[in-house]
């Protein structure tokens, strides 16, 4: 899972994947998105969700003990690195203004007690614990325009640059590289957005 | 009125199934024909399948029987009641889930041909009500942008119609309120669904 080039950067990234198809725009993305990562040469941790069968229900056993640190052994390895990070790359795709229900389910699930936060007694607000994280990037496509998104309330935007991000490092910085309208199937702007992507990934994981 | 509830909560002995419970009291006092809908209780599944993905632009995006249920009952009521705690500023994986796979297009929006632009596919849901509980105080809630809240009345009403009405009932800071509060909000939740018209 984890690799270290000799190429040398020191970055520790982790990416989660989350996409139900092999092929498309999403994995493609992906695809590029592992091609940057090889050109800088960071240590690199990646989570398929859809192809290791995450289950993103938050169970009730989870709830009832959600106070309490830790994670459920079958997501162990999910929050370790999570812990181990330094940099957390998200490759998606954007469905009803927000990350997948399956996406959604990790972050319910992983982002636990222990991990991600605590709550110290009487508190109305949770303590980070992330502070290894210091930067969040987005891969994301969105099948409608910019606008409508905007209409929407930018909530996959929000959710991870404000709401997760609270749980990071304080100057956390953050990477948003959408595409928008993928309806209207530009395959030349698609093909751009893809070809620009190894590029950017190296340059923010140097 | 035809009206569904949908409850997303793991626990049976929590507070959004009291919640949920005292809306459908309500809304019965209120005279109106009730479906409460507890998504894990169904065994609700969360993530949308690469078989639903693929046939996601098809003729028939839906493959599950329990997920053609919601859709037919989606599209025999005139107003939808969704409960569910705030996770992460939104909904929690199942209820995002069930709009993932229920509001398929045909169901949730139409594909028109003509103007290529998505249309309102639920125009039988005239009012749409919000209910949920937060571990956040409200300035802070309102600060990460209350992405939940805005994903259902803003992305979910696009689905319905402008002229869908919205109704949000929130209880903030849920850890540090007391049981006093929390039965306040309950009437309130209760009272509000029967005074529906």
């Amino acid at each position: 899972m984890s690799k270290q080039s000799v190429k040398g950067s020191s970055r520790r990234v982790l990416v989660v994947f989350c996409h139900p198809l092999s092929d498309g725009f999403i994995p493609e993305a992906m695809h590029r998105v592992q091609t940057g990562l090889a050109n800088s040469g960071a240590d690199v941790r990646v989570h398929d969700l859809y192809g290791e069968g995450f289950v993103p229900e938050l169970s009730v056993g989870e709830y009832r003990t959600h106070v309490e640190p830790g994670v459920s052994d079958d997501i162990a390895v999910h929050a370790d690195n999570l812990m181990w990070c330094d940099t957390l790359i998200l490759v998606y795709p954007t469905w009803w203004s927000g990350q997948p229900a399956m996406l959604k389910g990790w972050m319910d699930r992983v982002w636990a007690s222990g991990v991600a936060w605590e709550l110290p007694e009487g508190a109305n607000r949770l303590k980070p614990m992330l502070h290894n994280v210091g930067r969040i990037v987005a891969v994301t496509s969105h099948g409608s325009p910019k606008y409508i998104n905007a209409l929407q309330g930018e909530g996959g935007k929000r959710t991870l640059f404000r709401s997760l991000r609270t749980m990071c490092h304080p100057l956390t910085k953050t990477s948003w590289l959408a595409y928008y309208g993928i309806d209207a199937n530009d395959l030349k702007r698609q093909q751009a957005f893809l070809d620009g992507l190894p590029g950017a990934i190296e340059k923010l994981t140097n | 009125m035809h009206v569904a509830v949908v409850l997303a909560h793991p626990s049976p002995d929590s507070f959004a199934h009291e919640l949920a419970a005292r809306a459908v009291a309500g809304l019965r006092a209120g005279g109106h024909d009730v479906e409460l809908v507890d998504l894990y209780a169904v065994g609700f599944r969360a993530a949308m399948s690469t078989d639903e993905r693929r046939a996601y632009h098809g003729d028939t995006p839906i493959l599950d029987p329990l997920v053609q249920a919601q859709a037919d009952l989606l599209q025999s009521i005139e107003t939808l009641v969704v409960v569910y705690p705030t996770w992460w500023s939104g909904l929690p994986a199942i209820l995002k889930g069930w709009l993932e796979r229920v509001l398929v297009p045909g169901v949730g929006f139409r594909f028109d041909d003509k103007s290529g632009k998505i249309r309102p596919g639920l125009n039988n849901i005239g009012h749409l009500i919000g209910i949920s509980t937060y571990g956040s105080p409200r300035s802070y809630v309102g600060a990460v942008n209350d992405n939940g809240r805005r994903t259902l009345m803003r992305a979910l009403r696009l689905s319905c119609g402008w002229r869908t009405s919205r109704t949000w009932l929130g209880l903030y800071a849920i850890d540090t309120r007391t049981h006093t509060e929390r039965q306040e909000f309950a009437a309130h939740v209760e009272r509000t669904l029967s005074e529906l018209r």
